[in-house]
């Protein structure tokens, strides 16, 4: 305690000449705070409705795909194989007079006809997205762009990070940076907010552990583990997140540690794989974020705190499957107003790392996250453990998501539109409601699983009458 | 997945710096997305061949093409891997007993053939287009990524007979 005291008296006036005699010493975090490193440009004194503001990032704000019947008529008048009249009575679909609530119409028509947009009417799309024309999705326009610069260069489409740097490589940025659920002031975003409540509620759990012999200011042979912790995050009596808890950190396959040099009080590792959790908000989904060629920085604030940032190259692949098939696609899609036909090329257009000679094409995304981080204690566990599992898992939700990425990958890699597998949550009645071959609403199935977004009974959703005319 | 072409239905030849004109033709008139998408699809995998990543379509509009607006750069709006509805060639046909060529603008605001389909004995479809390596302009609306264009379409064209 004494040693920690030292060290965040030393952090606290770091500008200041504070130095201790080399010895052992470490420190923790855990991770209270956690989402990609988007930066938010739009304008405070901007109001419109609910909608979220433009900004220097996103000149026409935040995705607004499936949030309007004439957003919903555009996308699907792509579909060749749909009819005007289809695309307009799915857009709009008809009161009949019966009691039902608009709002499930709209959710369940739109989220089935967007599971069917492929160039025949039996290629599910989250599934085979390479198989639908290109919605298109707004992209970000701004220089500025949190992060490292991977590859040494400065490109014309890197940023410039907050302190001057160019070369800085965030192409999910890029790619995503305006799409609605992610997009948002000091991370409101939609999604942001869920995964950051489910993590923070015991969902997952993500620590840091640094370690060095020198002075914890200034250290040029440190160590930081990153990994998974099975330990909740402990709060304080005003709801934050504690200070000085103790956590177990887990050598897992959400586990690295790598080297670090400390100057100033700023950690900075070397560049190399990292495996730490990825961001969540169904157990199914919580999986390793696996940085290629990857960074981590630390920097601390005068209150104990730090700022941390994880940066590199990520598979889209693993991007593209995290972001959809905790649940589906349609599902996310007409909630979060985000369309993930347009995300996968987004994510394709802008993919710049971990190039395939084998294909020619590009298989990484340079990502970048930021992490706040709160001191505690990272400790080891008594005896070597994993990554524990979940009521879920037995119920075999993790095993859909794993089955619905498998074939979302063999479908994009072969170009042989894949079925939808048996166990996918693609298939997942919602308030009783199935999506049919073609985008077809199908009421009064049983409910398995998710139960979310229940607006009224399967009896009160007669929506096979806004089925496309024949 | 696509069949090889027959002797002399698709050929390329270079027009400039980086461009190449396109051409498919055949006798048996199928339909006009068939033919179109056959002829992007060519296109697609002619900018791979070439070592290049997307490319650009140089509209013909000749002079019968100024009644349909050229399509704007939105750099504000959302960005596109392409935008099937702006790969317009242009065609020319004939027709049973013909031996004249009659041309066809997509920009002409006339509407497409106005023959009878199975009365026509030939038929051309060009494109010029630019084949460019790098980032992607994915603001312009005649931009189109190869790749995407070509997992898009691989399963579904066909040579023209």
């Amino acid at each position: 305690m004494i040693k920690r005291a030292l060290t965040a008296s030393c952090i606290a006036v770091m500008a200041a000449s504070c130095t201790q005699a080399a010895a052992p010493w470490v420190r923790g975090y855990v991770v209270a705070f956690y989402d990609p490193a988007f930066r938010y440009g739009g304008r405070a004194d901007y109001s419109r409705g609910t909608e979220i503001e433009p900004g220097v990032d996103c000149p026409h704000g935040s995705t607004v795909h499936f949030a309007v019947p004439a957003q919903v008529a555009k996308s699907l008048s792509l579909v060749s194989w749909r009819t005007p009249q289809e695309v307009e009575a799915l857009a709009n679909p008809p009161a009949t007079g019966l009691d039902r609530n608009p709002a499930g119409v709209y959710f369940h028509t739109w989220r089935a006809a967007s599971a069917y947009r492929g160039y025949n009417r039996d290629i599910e799309t989250y599934i085979n997205p390479f198989a639908a024309e290109d919605p298109g999705q707004p992209q970000v326009t701004s220089r500025i762009g949190e992060g490292f610069n991977l590859d040494g260069k400065i490109k014309a489409n890197d940023f410039v990070s907050p302190d001057g740097e160019k070369g800085i490589d965030n192409q999910l940025y890029r790619a995503w940076g305006c799409d609605a659920p992610w997009r948002g002031a000091d991370g409101n975003g939609t999604l942001v907010l869920r995964s950051n409540d489910k993590m923070l509620e015991g969902l997952y759990t993500v620590v840091i552990r640094i370690s060095g012999n020198k002075d914890p200011m200034n250290d040029d042979d440190a160590t930081l583990e990153i990994g998974y912790s099975p330990d909740q995050i402990m709060k304080d009596a005003r709801g934050n997140v504690g200070v000085d808890y103790s956590y177990r950190i887990i050598n897992s396959e959400q586990y690295s540690k790598l080297k670090a040099k400390i100057k100033d009080g700023v950690v900075e590792t070397e560049q190399a794989d990292i495996h730490m959790p990825q961001i969540a908000w169904f157990f199914n989904q919580q999986r390793d974020a696996f940085f290629r060629h990857g960074k981590i920085r630390v920097v601390p604030n005068s209150d104990g705190t730090a700022a941390g940032l994880v940066g590199g190259y990520r598979n889209w692949r693993d991007v593209y499957t995290q972001n959809i098939f905790a649940q589906s696609g349609g599902t996310q899609g007409v909630r979060e107003h985000e369309d993930h036909v347009s995300l996968y090329y987004a994510l394709r257009r802008h993919a710049d790392g971990m190039f395939n000679a084998k294909t020619g094409r590009y298989d990484g995304i340079s990502s970048v996250y930021r992490m706040k981080l709160v001191p505690v204690f990272v400790v080891d566990p008594d005896k070597p453990m994993g990554i524990p599992a979940r009521d879920s898992d037995t119920q075999g939700q993790r095993k859909a998501f794993d089955d619905t990425a498998a074939a979302m990958i063999k479908a994009v890699d072969t170009l042989v539109p894949q079925e939808v597998p048996p166990t996918s949550r693609e298939l997942t009645a919602v308030d009783g409601v199935e999506i049919g071959r073609g985008g077809v609403a199908l009421p009064g199935r049983g409910r398995r699983g998710y139960g979310g977004n229940r607006t009224a009974s399967s009896s009160e959703l007669p929506v096979n009458q806004v089925s496309p005319p024949k | 997945m696509v069949p090889p072409a027959g002797p002399g239905v698709f050929t390329v030849k270079p027009s400039g710096p980086g461009a190449f004109k396109l051409v498919v033709t055949g006798h048996t008139f199928t339909s006009r997305a068939d033919i179109e998408k056959f002829l992007a699809y060519r296109a697609a995998r002619h900018t791979i061949e070439q070592g290049g990543t997307w490319f650009t379509l140089n509209e013909d509009r000749g002079k019968d093409g100024t009644v349909v607006p050229v399509p704007a750069r939105d750099p504000d709006g959302p960005r596109y891997s392409f935008r099937m509805k702006y790969f317009r060639p242009v065609w020319r046909y004939k027709t049973n007993g013909s031996t004249t060529w009659t041309r066809w603008s997509p920009f002409s605001g006339e509407p497409f053939i106005s023959a009878d389909p199975k009365t026509i004995s030939d038929f051309e479809v060009s494109a010029e287009i630019v084949v460019r390596k790098g980032p992607m302009d994915d603001a312009d609306p005649l931009a189109f990524e190869a790749w995407a264009l070509s997992d898009l379409l691989v399963n579904q064209v066909s040579p023209p007979k």
